[in-house]
């Protein structure tokens, strides 16, 4: 394969990564707090993608808006998922594993919404939303699209990174990541710890759905994109964002090439072995940060 | 074959597979995200040797099975001993990548146009009594002291290592068996519907299988049965447009895991003790 081809490749691989990054690390922030796989993240990454596509589509707004529109819709429709789906199960005092359930079944109702509203189709975003340009770098061509997807997503995670390490709420839910019930005995509202956190999820989960609406196309299984981020979360070292999303991007980047180089067909093949063979190799994940079940 | 009949044989050969993740996650508390991976096997295995070797329906079904078993064994061999999470994401990837050959396989398996012209050749008969077969052979998994080792390593697998379980050898046996379970309801499946593709076997169909234990009871399997035949009729009796009923099926599963969070049935079984004890004579009452 020649060095620019493979350069090329390299490009596309980062900016599928940037969305993967921001699927797996809303995705993340759940785990990390409630300590549960939350499926329901795609569907309100689904969601937020079409609620993006109908006012760019219908209302012709420009990108900036119809970008934020997406993050709003993500983070509402993330804390209807938390009242319908989970509020009710932790009050309960449930096993972990109802909310696995619960939220697959979220994931599969958002779908069929999706599917009520628009047909089993494929749409995308009007052409005029964007202008098609590419940069030519050399031999290399970059999409502006791709350009879009990971500015933004770097200043998403800068936006994050502050909220977590600045302020109140950010250390509040780093605080229930690390220990729900002595947060809770520290004199912290979880409840309303457990809020934000789904709100921030659902902000990134927008996002992700926007631009992944922008530089793919949408149809309403386009939830189903948020295994990407439960890969990346397992392959990161659940627990660690930073890991997460260096895992995201991995991952992004070599389906691109795999699908260059073997076809989508055995794509998925090659990337189960290599995912077996990491597992096996280093079970503390990208990131290093080992959590043992406790002894 | 009338509409009722060939729907209930569908449900038998599915609560077949359920059954299997009722042992797997149910029991044992693992997260398969492959189980329909395995079904997929069972019927391209079974169907490939009837349609292109000529080989009896039989001695096809068991070839099927036995594949299944020995890929449940290296997958399992190498992802059962580390964390629980890691699991369901090799399963998850195992279950893509067998749904990722089968399309790519094109002059065996058909690709993404599937396999088709397979006789008929599952009959109510035999789909019946393979599910009460299968019923009772869960029954007798949970009495015996195996069962009970599943449930120990369910509620504390520390606790149960300490006791001297051997939970790797376990957790793989259960894994095995519940490949088992899925590849033959798959068999069934092929050679009641004689067409199958890959996009009937990807990760969504076995976390239905997940959502049915849980719906039913995770810990009755009269609530496990029931809720597969209750929530694999729901889509056929509710009838109004396809898109409408998923919506509501899920809605009903919320509504019951959020009303009652130990399923359906609770801890429940079905059992003739009552109707027994009515005709037994009334022991006299013991003196305090």
């Amino acid at each position: 394969m020649q060095l620019t081809v493979l350069l090329q490749q390299v490009i596309n691989g980062l900016s599928l990564g940037a969305v993967y990054a921001l699927i797996a690390v809303g995705y993340a922030l759940v785990f990390n707090v409630l300590k549960f796989s939350n499926f329901a993240h795609g569907g309100v990454l689904g969601i937020s993608a079409y609620a993006g596509y109908i006012v760019a589509n219908q209302l012709h707004w420009p990108l900036i808006p119809v970008i934020l529109v997406g993050i709003l819709t993500g983070a509402v429709v993330a804390v209807l998922v938390e009242l319908i789906a989970f509020r009710w199960i932790r009050l309960q005092k449930g096993q972990l594993v109802y909310f696995f359930v619960t939220s697959v079944t979220m994931l599969m109702a958002l779908e069929q919404v999706l599917i009520i509203r628009f047909g089993a189709s494929f749409e995308s975003y009007p052409y005029t939303l964007l202008k098609v340009k590419v940069i030519h770098l050399g031999e290399l061509t970059i999409s502006i699209t791709y350009l879009l997807s990971l500015v933004l997503t770097i200043i998403a995670f800068s936006v994050l990174l502050y909220i977590l390490k600045k302020t109140k709420i950010g250390i509040a839910i780093r605080a229930a990541s690390n220990d729900l019930v002595a947060t809770s005995l520290m004199g912290i509202n979880v409840d309303q710890i457990i809020v934000a956190t789904f709100i921030v999820s659902g902000f990134l989960g927008g996002l992700s759905g926007v631009l992944y609406g922008i530089s793919a196309s949408l149809s309403p299984q386009i939830g189903q994109i948020v295994v990407k981020g439960f890969i990346a979360s397992v392959l990161g070292g659940l627990g660690s964002l930073k890991g997460v999303a260096m895992a995201a991007v991995a991952l992004g980047v070599f389906e691109v090439f795999l699908v260059a180089t073997i076809g989508s067909g055995l794509a998925p093949v090659v990337i189960f072995l290599l995912m077996v063979t990491f597992l096996l190799v280093r079970p503390q994940g990208f990131a290093g940060v080992s959590f043992m079940d406790k002894a | 074959m009338s509409f009722i009949l060939t729907v209930a044989l569908s449900i038998a050969a599915y609560s077949i597979a359920v059954l299997g993740t009722f042992m797997l996650t149910g029991m044992n508390g693992l997260f398969s995200l492959g189980q329909a991976a395995f079904m997929g096997l069972g019927a391209y295995v079974s169907a490939i040797m009837v349609v292109n070797y000529h080989l009896p329906f039989a001695v096809a079904i068991l070839i099927a099975i036995v594949v299944a078993m020995g890929l449940a064994v290296l997958v399992g061999f190498a992802t059962l001993r580390i964390r629980q999470d890691f699991f369901a994401l090799a399963t998850f990837g195992f279950g893509q990548a067998v749904t990722g050959l089968m399309t790519e396989m094109v002059n065996v398996t058909g690709g993404a146009m599937g396999f088709s012209n397979i006789p008929r050749l599952t009959t109510p008969t035999i789909a019946f009594i393979s599910l009460a077969v299968a019923i009772v052979f869960v029954w007798g998994f949970r009495r015996s002291h195996f069962g009970k080792d599943s449930l120990a390593i369910r509620s504390n697998e520390l606790a149960a290592k300490v006791e001297g379980i051997d939970v790797f050898k376990h957790k793989l046996t259960v894994f095995v068996l519940s490949a088992a379970f899925a590849a033959y309801a798959g068999a069934l499946m092929a050679f009641h519907t004689r067409y199958v593709e890959p996009a009937m076997y990807g990760w969504i169909a076995s976390v239905t299988w997940i959502i049915i234990v849980f719906f039913g009871g995770r810990d009755s399997l009269t609530g496990t049965v029931l809720g597969s035949i209750i929530l694999l009729a729901a889509p056929e009796a509710l009838r109004f447009t396809t898109a409408w009923r998923t919506l509501v099926y899920c809605v009903l599963i919320l509504v019951i895991i959020n009303l009652r969070p130990r399923g359906l049935f609770g801890t429940w079984e079905l059992s003739l003790k009552p109707v027994i004890n009515l005709f037994r004579p009334k022991k006299h009452q013991e003196v305090q």
